[in-house]
């Protein structure tokens, strides 16, 4: 039953996806996408957990397990991936280009799914890696000169980040007795690693790179406003979990080691409050959304350096996934508000904009949400100290930073104009599901095998810790309203990456565009030469290599050297 | 099966039908020339297919060819790496035949056409020259084969008669000859000091000395010359990118690979005591110098078909590194002898991989008239399943699940790691990256909106063959562990073990 289920997740997107293949099955796979991740989330529910299943052969070997933290993800994300996919069916029905992006979903929505399934290190980074890639398929579907842009710095920093597990990933293998190939055993053994470190780097890089964490976020607050409503919805909530998942599996689970812990706390904290500050000088809703993301897995994984750093990550895991299982739901629903707003214009916004309060709201911990419940579960990996305080004032700034949401949102519905239908009822149905799952569920997970009870949330100083922050943040939003625009700089979207364009550029060799007022001051001297360098590098290298004097004599002297070190 | 089936003379006709078919293709004329090739070229796999049955049932298949044994005879013998390279060869072949029907099949009502006419027993002469390749265990028909292969390879390169086509094609000639020379010098010494060139019998034989280590050198040398391992790369480029399409795909595919195995039968199977550290890293060193001027070169290229050449020069960087890392930490291995099988698996994959992508690249020639790769704006709209093929491979190349390129890479690297040798995992990633960036490059102006030019419209059965093949690259990466069963038999004790 358990292997069925598991198999049956990932075999009915990949059966849809073969239906792609056909002509005639092609435009009817749009409207199944809400059907494909039902085994999930069914395996979520019903399957044993830790019971692995053996696929055979097939890439040394696929094995598949859920183990409880991967089961809580699966069950959101299969969720989420299931009410995005309703709405992505009414929103591109019959719109040329439908079945292309139904195939990149469903390839996307398996490599999302397998990761929480797969138990064995290649088929992690398959999973991984095919979430990753064929991501990229939905950030273009606009096709704009925005969307490439942000597939092409999405797709770069991708696949560095693919280098960068895999080289963890086998580094973690080389160091597991016995060769076993298991997730669960390379991670017991990590700690004993002679590579430890070099693992953990590469590793907190290549998940890192894939949940935000600064300075590898670049790509989020480009890609995920890039994408239409829907694969915003899922790359927001369900893709970017696949590095906490990693993060939760690989981080040692009993041994305690504090710089490693502290250097991910300052690293989430860091993420967690740049996501804020940039955040809140976006205009475009979206984009305020991708920052409220990074920000929100930045301090995801500060809980989980904080525990590191105590040796508690086997007690972390649960909170930690009870967090991440809220911020997959609510951002998914908020997502999907925001497509709602634009579709349907503000002619009656109380419906839609009144729950997208609570929810964004939630966020920052508005009592009674499932966030208030998120944030309560992880007051107890982060414990007392610093850690504590500084996770309050960034539920404080999640509060600012939302407030600034719900005001650019409600600008937007009222530039797509009074006069617009209201939107279908497709579309609406989804964001329902989805917004009703950010309360019930953490409630579910709270009160269920989280043992916790009604009495600790409704007490009124737990109440009062929980509405304080989202005062203070209220309070701060006033503030800076009253400063006005002409105050707040415009940070361009992405950030830093509008430097790393520019170095990139260089390196290719390619024309840029010229600096609006001239090149800063610090760069100006390398700004003339610096283009023409690699080139004029290479060719320089190339040129005598071509020359017949120069490639006969590489061929004699390869010879004599061959033989001197065969006779050596 | 059938007995029959499996002893029947497989080896044997695999050598003899291609140059049977080339010699009745000259006289029969342009018009059928090409049927005739087709219809040789289709019975390519399942001979190859029966090969490998033969060699399941009853282990490795030595023939010694009119009844006389070695050392007097000419002696073929086929273990796992000969069927497997023998499979993908003429899998390639006859794609690229199918291909090669929109440029080189005669037109109704027009005359026959010089470059019609030689093309096919052109192509059946090189099918025959790599077969013959596989399945030598002489060092001096190696020899033979080998100039086959060059001669026929050459004139496909200016088969088109344009001017650069046919400097190219000279350029390569002369490096070709060059690469022959001090492989049949190497050769010479071996036979004045052994009395034999017989590959196993030679291997029973050799003696350490300075005239063995000078002619393994010499031998080397020459076919380092003539796989464009860095820094002889320089004919590879030019010939590759000037080749008409079809020709392209062969030469990039397999012709590069026979010299790369008849170095692999010298190094593990000839001579692996021998063959010390020294030597070892010299190759991994200079595969890894190819690895990074070649993806580097090709992240600049504003030709497709020369970025793809580049690719080539790069890829055939990660094959050298099997010499170093042979052995490392085998017990590590979901199957023994990792790096070497990671090795000949990358050069199937990169077989598949590289001729899908010349396919797609002739089909771009042939839609747009040329391939400056910045012109190629809206590419994606115009033939989708071609663009879909061409990021398919270059999956492969990058090394990205699932694809043969990925597990011959992870196979490499368990190696690397395994044996404490990190420093060769470092290139192995960095091309991987390198390679990400040019495919990207390469696929980005197709895919964006912009409506280009007029593009002639390519028919979606044309687009299907690159399609397969690339499909095929990417299967690899998926395949049970039969092939690697296969791949075991026969297969040298040095590739486990390591060489020295």
């Amino acid at each position: 039953m358990t292997a069925a289920l598991l198999w049956a997740s990932l075999g009915l997107p990949a059966a849809l996806l073969l239906g792609c293949l056909s002509g005639r099955l092609r435009r009817h796979v749009p409207r199944l996408l809400a059907i494909a991740p039902l085994p999930a989330l069914a395996a979520a529910l019903f399957a044993t957990h830790d019971a692995q299943t053996e696929g055979g052969s097939l890439l040394f070997g696929l094995v598949l397990a859920l183990d409880p933290p991967g089961a809580v993800l699966l069950g959101v994300s299969a969720l989420l991936w299931s009410a995005a996919g309703a709405y992505a069916g009414a929103y591109l029905g019959g719109k040329p280009g439908a079945a292309r992006f139904a195939a990149f979903w469903l390839l996307t929505l398996t490599g999302s799914l397998g990761v929480f399934l797969a138990a064995d290190l290649a088929g992690f980074y398959l999973a991984f890696a095919l979430a990753s890639l064929a991501a990229t398929g939905l950030v273009l579907h606009d096709g704009t000169g925005r969307a490439r842009r942000a597939a092409g710095v999405y797709l770069i920093l991708a696949v560095l980040g693919e280098v960068c597990l895999l080289f963890g990933l086998m580094l973690a293998g080389a160091a597991t007795p016995g060769g076993s190939l298991l997730v669960r055993d390379a991670a017991a053994a990590l700690p004993g690693s002679p590579w430890r470190d070099a693992t953990l780097v590469l590793l907190v890089l290549g998940l890192g790179l894939k949940a935000g964490l600064v300075p590898l976020h670049v790509w989020l607050p480009l890609a995920h406003p890039a994408a239409p409503t829907p694969a915003s919805a899922v790359l927001s909530g369900a893709i970017v979990k696949a590095g906490i998942i990693g993060l939760l599996r690989f981080l040692p689970a009993e041994a305690a080691l504090p710089d490693w812990g502290m250097a991910l706390a300052v690293l989430g904290f860091l993420t967690a409050f740049w996501g804020v500050l940039v955040g809140v000088t976006q205009d475009n809703p979206k984009t305020v959304l991708a920052y409220s993301t990074l920000s929100q897995m930045g301090l995801l994984t500060a809980v989980l350096g904080t525990a590191l750093a105590a040796g508690g990550m086997a007690e972390a895991a649960p909170p930690a996934a009870l967090y991440a299982a809220h911020h997959a739901l609510a951002k998914g629903a908020l997502f999907l508000a925001v497509g709602l707003v634009a579709a349907g214009g503000m002619r009656r916004p109380w419906p839609v904009l009144l729950p997208t309060a609570v929810l964004a709201l939630g966020l920052g911990g508005l009592p009674l949400t499932g966030g208030a419940l998120a944030k309560l579960a992880v007051k107890a990996p982060l414990g007392e100290g610093l850690p504590y305080l500084l996770a309050t004032a960034s539920a404080a700034a999640t509060t600012l930073l939302m407030l600034h949401f719900l005001r650019r949102l409600a600008t937007a519905g009222r530039e797509a104009g009074a006069e617009a239908e209201p939107p279908a009822a497709g579309l609406v149905l989804p964001w329902a599901v989805a917004a009703l799952a950010a309360v019930v569920v953490p409630w579910a997970l709270h009160l269920g095998p989280g043992d916790g009870d009604l009495a600790a949330v409704l007490q009124p100083a737990a109440l009062w810790e929980a509405l304080a922050p989202v005062l203070a943040g209220g309070i701060l939003a006033l503030f800076l309203r009253r400063l006005g625009p002409g105050h707040i700089p415009a940070v361009p979207g992405g950030d830093l990456v509008v430097l790393g364009e520019r170095v990139a550029r260089a390196l290719a060799g390619a024309p840029r565009p010229a600096w609006p007022e001239g090149p800063p001051r610090l760069l100006r001297a390398w700004h003339g030469r610096a283009g023409a360098l690699p080139a004029a590098w290479l060719a320089w290298a190339e040129a005598p290599l071509r020359a017949w004097p120069a490639a006969v004599l590489a061929l004699l002297g390869l010879a004599l050297a061959a033989a001197f070190l065969a006779g050596a | 099966m059938a007995d029959g089936l499996a002893d029947g003379p497989w080896a044997e006709l695999l050598v003899a039908l291609p140059l049977a078919g080339m010699l009745l293709a000259l006289p029969l004329g342009g018009r059928q020339a090409h049927r005739l090739a087709l219809l040789v070229l289709a019975a390519g796999p399942v001979l190859a297919l029966l090969l490998a049955a033969q060699l399941w049932q009853g282990g490795v298949v030595g023939v010694a060819l009119g009844g006389f044994a070695a050392p007097l005879g000419i002696a073929l013998r086929a273990d796992g790496l000969s069927v497997l390279m023998l499979l993908t060869t003429a899998v390639v072949l006859c794609a690229t035949g199918l291909a090669a029907r929109a440029g080189f099949a005669p037109r109704p009502g027009q005359g026959e056409t010089r470059a019609g006419l030689l093309f096919w027993p052109l192509l059946l002469a090189l099918w025959g020259a790599l077969n013959a390749v596989f399945l030598g265990n002489d060092l001096f028909n190696l020899y033979v084969a080998l100039e086959l292969l060059t001669l026929a390879a050459v004139p496909l390169v200016c088969i088109e008669g344009k001017p650069e086509a046919v400097a190219a094609a000279l350029r390569y000639l002369l490096f070709a000859l060059l690469g022959s020379v001090l492989y049949l010098l190497g050769a010479a010494l071996l036979y004045g000091a052994h009395g034999t060139l017989d590959i196993t019998l030679l291997a029973a034989r050799l003696q350490p000395g300075p005239a063995t280590w000078m002619a393994g050198a010499l031998m080397t040398a020459g076919l380092l010359a003539k796989t464009a391992l860095y820094p002889l790369h320089l004919w590879l480029p030019p010939a590759h990118a000037a080749a008409p399409a079809a020709a392209s795909a062969v030469l990039s595919a397999l012709v590069v690979k026979a010299s790369f195995f008849i170095l692999l039968r010298l190094w593990f199977d000839v001579m692996p005591a021998l063959a010390g550290l020294g030597g070892a890293t010299l190759l991994g060193g200079l595969g890894t110098a190819a690895i990074l001027a070649g993806s580097l070169l090709a992240l600049r290229q504003e030709r497709l078909k020369l970025a793809i050449a580049y690719s080539t020069m790069a890829q055939l960087g990660y094959l050298f590194l099997m010499f170093p890392l042979a052995g490392g930490g085998t017990e590590a291995q979901p199957w023994s002898a990792g790096a070497w099988t990671g090795g000949v698996l990358h050069a199937v994959s990169h077989a598949l991989a590289k001729a899908a992508m010349f396919l797609v690249a002739g089909l771009v020639l042939q839609a747009a008239g040329h391939d400056r790769i910045r012109a190629l704006q809206g590419l994606g709209r115009a033939m989708p399943v071609a663009v879909f093929a061409f990021g398919l491979a270059g999956l492969s190349l990058m090394g990205l699940p699932p694809s043969g390129g990925f597990v011959a890479k992870w196979l490499l690297l368990t190696a690397a790691l395994a044996s404490g040798q990190w420093w060769w995992a470092v290139p192995m990633l960095a091309g991987g990256l390198l390679a990400a960036g040019y495919v990207f490059r390469l696929l980005n102006p197709a895919l964006s909106a912009g409506e280009g030019q007029g593009w002639r419209p390519v028919r979606r059965r044309w687009q299907a063959i690159p399609l397969a093949l690339a499909l095929l690259s990417v299967a690899l990466g998926l395949a049970p562990l039969l092939p690697y069963l296969l791949l075991g038999l026969g297969r040298s004790p040095a590739a486990e073990e390591g060489l020295g």
